[in-house]
């Protein structure tokens, strides 16, 4: 037997290098369409002036209620897509949020899209020591305590006599006709979206996104690069409590009733975690084509089927396909295979 | 030159990620003990899965005795006469013992002779008949690591693959783990090991193995390995490389 | 004093039945890292093949157990090879194994909804609202039958699972999978075989509840919690940490729910699980990190 040093791979390796650079060089020259969401923008807050020429309070409707869930997508995926850390109980932030200026609202007649941000702010503080607990664990862990947290929040709601225990709160209606009744609401609803996606996406850009991602991809070894993960995380869990909070302050008043089987279901979280899986987890229009389609959807389910039973059968179904065929999402998936289309290519 | 093991040229990686193994052969001689080194990552570990089948071979052959082992289970593979102890915890540490020495011949249908060979085995490891009824979780690392390759035996395999059998130990304890494999070699068992520390693997092996960007850099006596100045710069912390 | 070892005996009655409805949950969770939430939602599957046994055929719940373990056995297997199969070589597989059986519980729901309603059910044998006097105390039959079953479900599994040869293979590949898989143990056989026992267990344990707790679809929910903080505080994967944690917690929400309020006693679940993740931040799912 020879001795003999085979010639080891140094030019194969520098090859794989060099493909590696190129393909992200090519990846940055493919410019984000960020006109494509400012445009959205601005046409849909032309679409009131639709009012004039008579009742389309079912779009505006629609239109709202999708803004609201891509708020609270947008806000969710600032944790469960950037950071990893999947809450299903976000619903309690929506339901703060929603008590909070409501009760403001039923007190002292100051409508809730005043007190919004306040309400945000309530939330996120609420967020903020809820993650201080529940963010030592993560994984399956923290899944499981997000739950707990929404069930112990349930029982609290349905038995604090000063909110309404379980038959709730019923909320003045605002004094506009019914033609005009919604808009205030759904410029209040479009405001809060869009800054809920712009804010997603300079969190993604920023230095502190860059270590909300290195926390999901690995959280000992970004700990060990000097990020100080405890504060990272828990910063990212009230952020996404805050626009959840000031979706359900304005959604309260534009349902003029507040209860805790309307804010504090499962359903409504498991909807945020359903339209960032569908739409692509961690990405910025991710969160927004997946509102998008559930509602969308769920329009079309309530439509064709009508009973809730079977909407919650189909959440479940078009959960689990997404999650076996996609797990990457549209968005995700697409981005892999280089198919984007550039007017989806926000980040 | 009579192999009981010839692995050619074979590429394989974890799921649909990166090839770690590209290129990688090996030759294995009945009775000796075997000892691939390499630097963190080179695929030493990927290489003994490769070829216990818990990875699915690309590309090359594995063939032992003459048989093909590509695309076998790992049980069928056990069953061929190749066991495989991976890296650190390779035990069940909340059984006793004797239920992991029990485990070790799962694959024995005749249960009187499973028994049989548990006594033998327990006769021939005193420190593993003391403790026959204590947890596995509850023992020393240098006892745990005993179990383990005790426990490989009761099937009488052909060829042992152990994954860093010293990691974790202290250097008299490693000594020990050495004077098992001598042992178990010396009893016609072929012993294949990976070693984090090269400079004590070789000195303890009879052939070497150099193993570094998942292909085979070099395979010779262990003497010659250890006395090769390039490996001696590269690999066994000799001169630093300019 | 009386009060007391009433409130004893009612606690311990409903926490073998709670063990019951854990122990599944905890050997899914041992042998294929799966965290099933969907497991509670499958136990009121079994509670309506009980009902439905009950109001069709008037066969006594109890009678029914077996069938409703077996047809939610099938069940099992069924899922495992549809959805859990091909997610076994996920790099994300345990975050993933509970989203897809958080989705599978919602599916669960949807099916039973639309078939029975969300009517409150419960099956109503003689003995549900008959008791035993012993002086002062009482004991109600229908939960002390229920409980008693429980344990003796839980004991024959758990003499399964230590003397059985397949008991030794579920064992060896709950405590060390890859070394199992080494030794020749089928994995992937074991692990529809764990799930599909698990699975059964909930069937099982469904036509107990039947007769204990009145049920509707969307219960689950309330269960989830609550079984979740009997299975992690008995140390995730462990079915006698899980009945130990069952009767522990269920006697202190008997207490909390006679001295404090009927509300309050499933909140003593989920404050548990608080607590715990508070004692125990390190995670109580194993020392590898999950997300990794």
């Amino acid at each position: 037997m020879s001795v003999s040093l085979q010639q080891s791979s140094a030019s194969a390796v520098l090859e794989a290098r060099r493909a590696h650079n190129d393909k992200l060089a090519r990846k940055a020259d493919q410019a984000r369409a960020v006109w494509f969401p400012l445009t959205l923008l601005a046409l849909l807050s032309l679409l009131p002036l639709l009012q004039l020429s008579g009742n389309y309070n079912y779009v505006l409707h629609i239109v709202l209620f999708t803004a609201s869930y891509v708020a609270m997508a947008s806000s969710w995926n600032i944790l469960g897509g950037f950071t990893g850390y999947v809450s299903l109980g976000h619903a309690v932030f929506f339901a703060i949020g929603g008590y909070f200026s409501g009760m403001i609202l039923a007190r002292f007649g100051i409508s809730t899209i005043v007190t919004a941000p306040v309400a945000g702010l309530v939330a996120a503080i609420a967020g903020y020591l809820i993650g201080r607990i529940t963010l030592n664990v993560r994984g399956p862990s923290f899944i499981i305590s997000s739950i707990a947290l929404l069930m112990i929040a349930r029982i609290l709601f349905d038995n604090w006599a000063f909110i309404g225990g379980a038959n709730g709160v019923t909320l003045p209606v605002n004094s506009l006709s019914a033609q005009w009744a919604k808009v205030p609401y759904y410029y209040a609803m479009l405001a809060i979206a869009a800054v809920t996606v712009w804010v997603s996406y300079r969190i993604k850009h920023s230095k502190f996104g860059l270590g909300l991602r290195a926390i999901s991809k690995d959280e000992v070894k970004a700990e060990s690069a000097g990020i100080d993960t405890r504060f990272y995380k828990v910063l990212a869990f009230a952020l996404s409590a805050f626009f959840v909070g000031m979706t359900g302050a304005v959604w309260g008043e534009y349902l003029t009733y507040l209860r805790p089987n309307i804010f504090l279901i499962i359903l409504v979280s498991a909807n945020l975690v359903l339209m960032c899986i569908l739409g692509g987890k961690g990405t910025i229009a991710g969160p927004v084509i997946g509102a998008i389609l559930i509602v969308a959807l769920n329009e079309l389910f309530v439509a064709t089927m009508g009973a809730s039973e079977l909407n919650i059968l189909g959440t479940g179904l078009v959960m689990a396909l997404g999650l076996i065929f996609f797990p990457l999402g549209l968005v995700g998936t697409l981005a892999r295979r280089g198919k984007l289309p550039r007017v989806l290519n926000w980040d | 030159m009579s192999e009981l093991l010839q692995v050619t040229n074979i590429t394989a990686g974890y799921g649909d990620g990166p090839a770690i193994l590209d290129g990688a052969h090996l030759t294995v001689e009945p009775g000796k003990v075997h000892c691939i080194i390499g630097p963190n990552g080179a695929g030493k570990s990927t290489l003994l899965k490769a070829i216990c089948g818990m990875l699915t071979i690309r590309k090359g052959d594995v063939v032992f005795k003459g048989k093909r082992l590509n695309g076998l289970r790992p049980d069928q593979i056990l069953r061929a006469g190749i066991c495989f102890v991976p890296q650190e915890r390779a035990l069940f540490p909340k059984m006793t013992v004797r239920e992991n020495l029990r485990m070790g011949g799962f694959v024995l249908d005749d249960q009187r002779e499973l028994e049989r060979r548990i006594g033998e085995i327990l006769e021939r490891f005193p420190i593993l008949k003391e403790r026959a009824d204590q947890q596995a979780g509850t023992m020393s690392g240098g006892q745990q690591q005993t179990l383990a390759m005790a426990r490989t035996l009761i099937i009488k395999p052909d060829i042992v693959m152990l994954d860093e059998p010293s990691l974790g130990l202290a250097p008299k304890v490693v000594q020990e783990m050495f004077d098992i494999m001598k042992m178990m070699s010396a009893e016609g068992v072929t012993v294949l090991l990976v070693e984090q520390n090269a400079l004590i693997g070789l000195k303890n092996s009879d052939w070497g193995v150099v193993l570094d960007l998942g292909r085979t850099l070099f395979e010779g006596p262990a003497s010659t390995v250890l006395s090769d100045p390039r490996i001696q710069e590269l690999y066994l912390g000799g001169k630093k490389a300019a | 004093m009386t009060d007391i070892i009433q409130i004893l005996i009612l606690g311990l009655a409903l926490g073998g039945v709670i063990a019951l409805m854990g122990s599944g949950l905890a050997l899914v969770f041992g042998v294929m890292r799966i965290v099933n939430l969907a497991h509670p939602s499958l136990i009121i599957a079994g509670a309506y093949i009980a009902y439905w046994g009950a109001k069709l055929t008037g066969i006594d719940p109890i009678v029914m157990l077996p069938v409703a373990a077996a047809i939610m056995a099938g069940i099992g297997v069924l899922m495992y090879r549809l959805v859990f199969e091909r997610e076994a070589r996920n790099a994300k597989y345990s975050e993933m194994t509970v989203l897809l059986t958080f989705a599978l519980a919602m599916i669960v729901e949807g099916v039973l909804g639309g078939l029975f309603t969300n009517t409150q059910r419960v099956t109503s044998p003689g003995y549900a609202t008959d008791a035993f006097f012993l002086g002062d105390l009482f004991i109600p039959k229908g939960q002390l039958y229920a409980g008693l079953i429980s344990l003796v479900i839980i004991g024959a599994l758990s003499l399964f699972l230590k003397y059985s040869r397949l008991g030794y293979a579920i064992r060896a590949t709950t405590q060390n999978r890859e070394a199992a898989e080494l030794l020749g143990v089928n994995v992937n056989l074991i692990s529809v075989l764990a799930f599909a026992i698990g699975i059964g267990l909930a069937g099982a344990a469904g036509s107990l509840v039947s007769f204990v707790f009145s049920f509707f679809p969307a219960k689950h929910w309330e269960w989830i919690a609550m079984l979740m903080s009997v299975v992690v505080l008995g140390g995730m994967g462990s079915i006698l940490g899980t009945v130990v944690a069952a009767l522990l917690l269920s006697v202190i929400a008997a207490f909390v729910g006679t001295w404090v309020g009927a509300t309050w006693s499933t909140m003593t679940f989920f404050l548990a699980l608080f607590v715990i993740l508070l004692i125990r931040p390190q995670g109580l799912f194993g020392e590898k990190p999950e997300m990794a």
